[in-house]
């Protein structure tokens, strides 16, 4: 669940104006974002080790199409060469279920599962 | 034989712990730093050519974001434009630095942190000679015109 920020209170708080929202999930700033968000979040565990974020403390088996695991393993490349450690394809996963399950609405979920309606007469 | 029973006792006492912590857990994690806000520090005055000691205002940022949310990253230049319609429409090119800051939702609506971020952006815009002071708080811009100190 993703905890809404009370933006009125912000802008208040800031004596600003508030101008809309802003999307940054792609582009220039979609990629510093997640290199910030890597930087930020992933330590050496403390008995060492790969880094991680902490509170990645679940651990499930996810079937993967083969073109997935694929896209996954080349942008986890391009990620570590610009600067985003060594961050391993399934990690760069888990950081964007982690990424879309906040973002998404119940409404949007369903929406997914559910089976898509074709033209007929 | 009596060590491997050991062992399978303490594993079941481990897991058992683990359980319960986890569903003990919130759901909502207000707690992590999982809020980006995204400075822009100019590197010319509203009038599109004096130049600002841009340097010392990034450190400044830099100084206080990490006094006030616990640290923050400040990237190498880009290319930015600004129109200023107070002047006509006229367009300003300067070359920003961006900052950008996690922190978590309780530490970006306090209003103690919110008002030092305001007092700074506030600082900056009225010493740089400023039209405006953008900020980005999670999804959502900022735009901060009015200079006067509180």
């Amino acid at each position: 669940m993703k905890t809404r920020l009370d933006m009125d209170k912000i802008a208040k708080g800031l004596g600003a104006e508030r101008r809309g929202a802003v999307v940054s999930s792609g582009g220039y700033f979609g990629a510093r974002q997640l290199l910030a968000d890597i930087e930020a979040r992933f330590h050496v565990p403390s008995g060492g080790g790969r880094p991680t974020d902490p509170s990645w403390t679940e651990r499930r088996l996810l079937p993967l199409a083969p073109r997935t695991l694929k896209r996954l393993e080349e942008l986890a490349a391009k990620v570590r060469e610009h600067g985003g450690g060594n961050l391993e394809p399934m990690q760069l996963a888990a950081l964007l279920i982690e990424k879309t399950t906040e973002q998404l609405s119940e409404g949007e979920a369903e929406e997914l599962i559910r089976p898509k309606r074709r033209a007929s007469h | 034989m009596y060590i491997p029973i050991r062992a399978i006792y303490i594993d079941r006492w481990m897991a058992k712990q683990r359980k319960k912590r986890t569903a003990t857990r919130k759901p909502v994690l207000t707690g992590r730093k999982r809020v980006l806000v995204v400075l822009f520090v100019p590197s010319l005055e509203r009038d599109g050519s004096t130049p600002l000691d841009q340097p010392r205002w990034v450190d400044a940022s830099l100084e206080m974001f990490g006094r006030v949310f616990g640290g923050a990253t400040a990237y190498p230049k880009a290319k930015g434009i600004w129109r200023d319609d107070e002047r006509g429409g006229a367009l300003v090119k300067d070359e920003p630095v961006v900052v950008h800051c996690y922190t978590t939702p309780a530490d970006i609506q306090d209003a103690h942190n919110l008002a030092e971020l305001g007092v700074f952006c506030r600082k900056m815009g009225r010493e740089g000679r400023q039209g405006e002071i953008g900020l980005v708080v999670g999804d959502e811009y900022f735009a901060i015109r009015d200079f006067e100190e509180e």
